[in-house]
């Protein structure tokens, strides 16, 4: 903290740790850090597609395999909102339908890179030394194996199933997670309080948990939300490889269906309406977990003495 | 004042910030002559620091600024309008506390000696090489010829911070701000670089305003002395009249006293100062020392005491000032009532018993 | 300076730390090796508080650490008093060293750094009585907790609803003293706990810091820069240069009587001088040597104004000059 030039509020009152003096900051002046409008309607986007999805089964809407829903490829009309594919078949359905595998694998796979990113991140970053040399050599061979090479041999190896898929992209979250944790326990484990901890006689584990997490929790949640996102435009790539889901649909799979190129010329809906959707939610995913950490490290300077 | 070189009357800086308006400067005056220096003291949130980066055009674009400043007669907001390229840095310059953050850590000394002297003063390469190595040897830098080749971490804190010195003087400036000049060296260094910038400033006939939290720093060492608190100045005066009373004003007299003095023997009480530093958020009504002040009467809540002579060349701002019957009076009725009127506990003032029984006193 | 030896301590019953040939070094790069401390011995009695001043690189922090074993020495003894005589703590491992830490607790130098920001600081303040509960109830625990946090000046409703970032940094520091006196350690080792503070908020902490010694009974290590300060709260002053002990005595004898030419040289450098000292010895030279390559012989040597061929050739070893006064210099400054 020791900047010469800071001209914010804090630089504008000295130069030195000692700028926190300022008493204790009202809770009215804390709820003014806005975290914006935009979030607020990202968050509002992601809700609703959320319970789209959840009440798929009860919404009235047509069966999405029903092939006489409309006429062929019908264009957007008010029977069927998002028009029609190839076998009559309702788009607005499909699409909401279709959102079910690609949050479940978006959800699902950050799950499972986080579980297991995680903890191997922050033991890695805490205990230093050999724990850490072994460990990162583990994150650095799964950085450098090729993601797509790997998924082709998973998926192959156990089958085109919903948790395989999830797994899949799961596995490739792992080092980028486990990465990000252990820097981020690195640098936590520096600060002093840490070694309060120490001192106090706090357990290993007891420091992790009630020490380190907190601390390495926020800036990893807004990092799920980027994780999210690259997670349903990575089973969207699967799709186009043939290696997503075998039984039902995803966005990606509807995008596959119709990106054949008669279809995309002659009814560009079929494929345009899932690419909007799933544009729409991916933005509002990384807008949001972008917001999420710039909000928390303004938080974190307004602490950080370091 | 005529022949002042820097005249600053009635200068406010605010900062708007999502906390609200910060008001860090609040009506702050002064004037430097030529040659002459000026220490400005207090704590973080005093304004010193803001008052210096106004005067060096640093601040940032959300910054707003009234009042006159003017150099040599020249308005200085005029000089940042123009954008004219051979004031800051040349005129008047400033250096930091932490001599890292002022060097580029990739370029050899010399280098960034040379710079600014082929940038402002027109000077060849080998020109400026050899004034460079000049201008180490006038900042006490030994063998200067093998320093110039070097990069700033092979130095020492000190010998860094000489260096700043060297290329904040390359260009001969009028007036040298210096922010925290010593703060984050050891104290063998300390004393060398304030005696090091006193030496170049008596020899070069240049004006100094030197900006401490530090009492002692100043001592002895500057013409006059300003104290600032919470974005205002306190009291004002030549610093042979201000240590010769140890303050007037109520807030110096209570530094003054809280500081632990190197003569004074172990587990000597130090009489405290209650409270939190300045919150300079929103707006101050009356005197911003008033919470943590002894000598408060009921008037000091409500007006700002204006900065007026009480003795001759010592301003202080004050309603009751130390010392003058006045200031008796307030701190006798406060005393007797227990607390000032701003609500703080006498006892604040005294230290705890368990402190006086290990005490020698 | 660069004194070693073991002349200084006492042989007491009272003595509640004793660190004998503590060195503490660090590897970088290759096979240099920084001597960040170096055969340094010293002890501390019951309700004593013992300061140690010098300048950045003098080791003073370091060997604070390595008396908490954070991390371990390099060699030497760190012996701390309990009800089963005095422990060795650089011998101990895992669960004995966690048992003994609350022993010895400390409080660093950066208030906000101190505390971690996700937690409210009622729960940082009861830390350490959650991982040792001692047989005490949740309830005795929560009243526990209570008067600590009123004793350091901090109300207890508060505390139970916000976080560090919501105080100011004296009062984060009134939170650190109130973590570590939760346990009713023995020793408080105090690591520059005013060096970040404002000045008006400096004395409201070292007047806390003496209260509570007085209330609770505690044995302070109190490490500074600042001479003043430690000439304020000690009763004991080690005066360290380089990883090495120049000079160690009671306070106020190191203070008017400074035998140590490095002393000297610091007393005169003050922003406000000593006055048993003329200000003119400060002139020194500003090369601290590195910690990689110390001196040979005494380690001031190469900045010290009385240095002489017998400086570099033998390093000079802790003597008595005075009552409870004892210096590692050839040639000290003894007018008396």
């Amino acid at each position: 903290m020791k900047l010469n030039l800071t001209t914010t509020k804090r630089g504008s009152k000295g130069l030195s740790p000692q700028d926190e003096d300022s008493s204790l900051i009202d809770d009215e002046k804390r709820e003014k850090r806005k975290i914006g409008f935009g979030f607020w309607v990202s968050i509002g986007w992601m809700i609703l597609v959320v319970i789209a999805a959840f009440l798929a089964p009860v919404l009235p809407i047509p069966d999405p395999d029903q092939t006489g829903a409309g006429g062929r490829l019908d264009a957007p009309n008010w029977d069927n909102w998002f028009g029609t594919d190839t076998n009559g078949r309702d788009m607005f359905s499909r699409t909401i339908w279709g959102s079910r595998v690609s949050l479940t694998v978006g959800f699902f796979a950050i799950v499972f890179g986080f579980a297991v990113g995680g903890p191997l991140g922050i033991v890695a970053g805490f205990f230093k030394g050999a724990t850490d040399k072994f460990l990162s050599i583990i994150i650095f061979i799964l950085f450098a194996f090729p993601g797509l090479v790997l998924a082709l041999l998973i998926i192959s190896l156990l089958g085109q199933t919903l948790a395989v898929v999830c797994l899949t992209i799961g596995i490739i979250g792992v080092a980028p997670v486990a990465r990000l944790a252990r820097a981020i326990t690195i640098s936590i484990s520096e600060r002093e309080f840490v070694a309060a901890a120490r001192i106090l006689g706090s357990t290993n584990r007891r420091i992790m948990i009630k020490e380190i997490l907190p601390n390495v929790t926020i800036p990893m949640g807004a990092l799920a939300f980027l994780g999210m996102a690259l997670a349903i435009v990575g089973e969207g790539g699967l799709a186009f490889l043939g290696l997503s889901v075998e039984e039902g649909f995803s966005w990606g799979k509807m995008i596959v269906l119709g990106s054949a190129s008669r279809t995309l010329q002659k009814a560009p809906w079929v494929s345009m309406f899932p690419i909007g959707i799933m544009f729409l939610t991916v933005m509002s995913l990384n807008y949001a977990g972008d917001r999420l950490r710039d909000f928390f490290d303004v938080r974190e300077m307004g602490i950080g003495g370091g | 004042m005529a022949d002042s070189l820097i005249s600053v009357e009635d200068l406010h800086v605010s900062f708007l910030t999502e906390q609200g308006s910060v008001r860090a400067v609040d009506g702050v005056s002064f004037d430097l002559e030529p040659g002459k220096s000026i220490g400005i003291v207090g704590e973080s949130g005093s304004g010193k620091s803001v008052t210096a980066k106004t005067l060096m055009n640093l601040l940032p674009s959300y910054a707003q600024v009234e009042g006159s400043m003017k150099f040599d007669g020249r308005d200085l907001r005029e000089i940042a309008r123009k954008k004219e390229k051979h004031f800051w840095g040349v005129e008047m310059t400033m250096i930091f506390q932490d001599p890292m953050t002022s060097l580029n850590p990739v370029k050899r000394i010399g280098e960034q000696i040379a710079e600014s002297l082929r940038i402002h003063m027109n000077r060849s390469r080998s020109e400026a090489m050899t004034e460079a190595g000049d201008l180490l040897e006038q900042v006490g830098i030994p063998e200067p010829a093998k320093r110039l080749r070097q990069y700033p971490h092979e130095l020492s804190g000190g010998l860094r911070q000489r260096v700043v010195i060297a290329i904040a003087l390359a260009c001969d400036p009028r007036l040298l701000i210096a922010d925290e000049p010593t703060t984050a060296l050891d104290v063998t260094v300390q004393k060398h670089i304030l005696d090091l910038l006193d030496d170049l400033r008596k020899e070069r006939g240049m004006s100094m305003i030197l900006i401490t939290h530090d009492l002692g720093v100043v001592k002895g060492r500057t013409d006059e002395i300003m104290v600032m608190y919470g974005g205002r100045t306190m009291e004002k005066a030549p610093t042979s009249v201000l240590f010769e009373c140890d303050g007037l004003h109520p807030y110096t007299e209570a530094l003054n006293a809280t500081i632990p003095k190197i003569d004074t023997p172990s587990h000597t009480r130090l009489v405290p100062i209650p409270g939190k530093p300045p919150e300079v958020i929103g707006k101050i009504i009356g005197c911003p020392f008033v919470p943590r002040c002894r000598y408060s009467t009921s008037e000091c809540l409500t007006d700002m005491p204006p900065l007026v002579e009480q003795e001759k060349r010592h301003l202080c701002a004050c309603h009751n000032p130390v010392s003058t019957p006045e200031g008796i009076k307030a701190r006798e009725t406060n005393q007797n009532a227990g607390h000032t009127p701003a609500g703080l506990d006498m006892k604040e003032f005294e230290t705890s018993a368990a402190r006086s029984d290990t005490g020698e006193l | 300076m660069a004194g070693s030896g073991v002349t200084q301590m006492r042989e007491d019953d009272d003595i509640v730390l004793s660190v004998k040939n503590l060195v503490m070094e660090f590897k970088v790069g290759r096979d240099e090796i920084v001597h960040a401390v170096s055969d340094v011995s010293f002890d501390v009695k019951k309700g004593e508080t013992l300061g140690i001043v010098g300048e950045s690189g003098c080791g003073k922090s370091t060997t604070a650490r390595s008396i908490v074993q954070l991390p371990k020495p390099t060699s030497g003894s760190v012996m701390v008093d309990s009800e089963d005589g005095p422990i060795e703590l650089s011998g101990l491992k895992g669960d004995a060293l966690r048992k003994i830490r609350p022993k010895l607790q400390m409080i660093f130098q950066d208030p906000i750094s101190s505390l971690n920001p996700r937690r409210i600081v009622r729960e940082v303040v009861k830390e350490g009585l959650a991982i040792w509960p001692n047989g005490m109830s949740e309830q005795q625990i929560q009243d526990r907790v209570d008067e600590i946090l009123e004793s350091v000046g901090i109300d207890p409703e508060i505390a139970a609803t916000r976080r560090a970032h919501e105080f100011s940094g004296g009062q984060c520091q009134r939170i650190s003293i109130a973590r570590a006196v939760a346990l009713d350690p023995e020793i408080l080792i105090c690591d520059e706990p005013v060096s970040a503070l404002d000045v008006s908020v400096q004395a409201q902490i070292l007047n806390l810091l003496e209260e509570m010694k007085e209330k609770y009974g505690l044995t302070l290590l109190f490490i500074s820069h600042d001479l003043s300060v430690v000439r304020n709260v000690s009763d004991r002053v080690v005066v360290m240069y380089l990883g090495k002990i120049c000079e160690i005595g009671s306070s106020d004898t190191i203070y008017s009587l400074p035998a140590h030419p490095y002393t000297r040289v610091l007393l005169a450098s003050a922003p406000e001088p000593a006055s048993t000292v003329s200000e003119s010895e400060s002139a020194i030279g500003d090369d601290i040597p590195s910690p990689i390559n110390p001196p040979t012989g005494c380690r001031f040597r190469t900045r010290c104004p009385s240095a002489q061929a017998l400086c570099e050739e033998k390093e000079p070893e802790m003597q008595k000059v005075g009552d409870d006064h004892f210096v590692a210099c050839h040639f000290p400054v003894i007018d008396r």
